[in-house]
């Protein structure tokens, strides 16, 4: 699994016109409000707890050396703070992984937004080859003879371990992840003195010159949707064997057909096998950015000021869909504040739970 | 270590990976190296070559190296070091670990072959703290 953080984005005047008028909210910011949870998974404590549990059980990896939170580690804001994810051994990744604060809001998941729900993406990772690596029929059985879980999935489902449950009951546990109270909540709902003048004159861009706010609004700052910037290949990455073949591997699951010489991340083109889609991500949500470094899909910035440089001369060569903002160093630099402070929320406080 | 030196101390546990048939004699390989002075040497061979790690490998690996190899051959075939390196096994599960490379930076976990910038920033942070 992996993430792609891009904190502003800028559309060419024509797409605008059209996006604004699919979506009324596009451009303006809001709070934090309870998160979305679909009718046939609601929440309960004790299911989250279950997922709790499962999130940091090890046994969900092949080898047993792998739990979720290996790469989604609590202590560095849900993810693992490297340019490429870590990996199955004696894999590598091959895309950032992301933070999985306020996931729930998302429409999309992964950067290629390959799935449509948490509980559609649990299992992606326990199966991929370079990520967790196990066999969901396995695991099943793993989780069976354990009976604190048979024991927990009977009082929470009403039944069997099955990998639906499994899936399940994480999504259950990501859903409680949430960024609350931060500054800009506060700021919009009314508190004026929330956010420093640095930060409000970067407000100011964010919402105007900097057109931020044209892909990264409503309340977990993104459009849900896909943009070709034509981000730059991680060069740290473009000759490693073991990167190619997981390149290569996921685009032959995914039946692109010229998989063996591939040579770069495709993006959601992977899923859509359309030419627009080509080298296209997700836009990702900017709450609590400032945490989450590295950035975009393969973590090749490393700092936010390295994304606003990129995003102010107009994103990679060839792209269509950003032109250059012709921001000035100091309106950069009330730009990141905003970025800093604004969109940060309270600690999220993990109490480590017992795996059985 | 260089940029460091003398404010930083530097220890090498084994962790041979529990499902790759040559890692506990790649660990092996290696302390028979440092019986010749060559630990360094032989670890970022094992690092470079990987996964090419069977016995023959091995022994020509020390060849390069200038190593003795009657020396070598002997303390790998004979399993010189297992106890230390099992002992070192039992100190990773103890401490949770799963994960190679892990760091414990003057006890901070840091999962992962990380960027020199990275683990420059935490020593940074750690030396801050010593009192002198």
């Amino acid at each position: 699994m992996s993430k792609n953080n891009k904190p502003v984005l800028l559309l060419i005047p024509l797409v605008c016109i059209a996006f604004f008028s699919l979506n009324v909210y596009a451009g303006h910011l809001e709070p934090f409000r309870s998160v979305p949870v679909p009718k046939h998974n609601p929440q309960t404590p004790e299911k989250i707890e279950l997922g709790k549990k499962l999130f940091f059980d090890r046994r969900l990896s092949g080898d047993g050396t792998m739990s979720c939170a290996t790469c989604h580690n609590p202590e560095q804001a849900f993810t693992d703070g490297q340019d490429i994810s870590l990996s199955y051994p004696t894999t590598m990744n091959w895309r950032n992984a992301p933070t999985l604060i306020n996931t729930a809001f998302q429409k999309f998941l992964f950067h290629d937004g390959r799935v449509k729900s948490l509980e559609d993406q649990a299992l992606f990772p326990l199966m991929s080859a370079f990520e967790m690596n196990q066999n969901l029929d396995f695991v099943e059985e793993e989780l069976r003879v354990v009976p604190e879980y048979v024991e927990a999935f009977k009082k929470v489902f009403g039944g069997d371990v099955t990998r639906e449950r499994i899936a399940m009951a994480i999504a259950a546990f990501e859903r409680t992840l949430v960024s609350v109270n931060s500054p800009l909540d506060k700021h919009l709902k009314g508190d004026k003195s929330a956010l420093s003048e640095d930060a409000k004159k970067g407000l100011e861009i964010f919402e105007g010159k900097g057109k931020c706010a044209d892909c990264h609004y409503g309340v977990n700052l993104s459009d849900n949707r896909f943009h070709a910037l034509n981000v730059p290949e991680n060069p740290a990455l473009l000759n490693e064997p073991r990167v190619i073949a997981t390149m290569r591997f996921t685009a032959k699951v995914y039946h692109y057909e010229d998989y063996k010489n591939l040579r770069e991340d495709p993006g959601r083109y992977l899923i859509t096998k359309n030419k627009k889609d080509r080298k296209a991500f997700r836009t990702p949500s900017l709450r609590e950015i400032s945490k989450t470094a590295p950035y975009m899909h393969n973590g090749v910035f490393k700092t936010l000021d390295e994304v606003l440089d990129f995003l102010n001369k107009g994103g990679g060569p060839g792209n269509k869909a950003l032109k250059p903002l012709g921001l000035t160093g100091e309106e950069k630099r009330y730009l990141k504040a905003f970025l800093t402070e604004a969109p940060a929320g309270e600690d999220i406080a993990i109490k480590y739970p017992e795996v059985p | 270590m260089k940029e460091y030196d003398g404010r930083l101390r530097l220890v090498i546990k084994h962790y041979p990976y529990k499902y790759r048939d040559f890692s506990h004699m790649a660990s092996e390989a290696a302390m028979a190296a440092r019986e010749q002075g060559k630990f360094w040497e032989m670890h970022r061979t094992l690092l470079k070559k990987s996964p090419k790690l069977d016995r023959n490998s091995l022994i020509k690996y020390a060849g390069e190296l200038g190593l003795d190899l009657k020396r070598f051959t002997d303390s790998v075939d004979g399993r010189k070091y297992s106890k230390l390196i099992e002992r070192d096994k039992k100190l990773a599960v103890d401490l949770d670990v799963y994960n190679t490379p892990t760091f414990f930076i003057n006890g901070r976990k840091v999962i992962g072959n990380r960027p020199y910038e990275y683990l420059k920033m935490i020593i940074e942070e750690e030396l801050k703290g010593v009192k002198k």
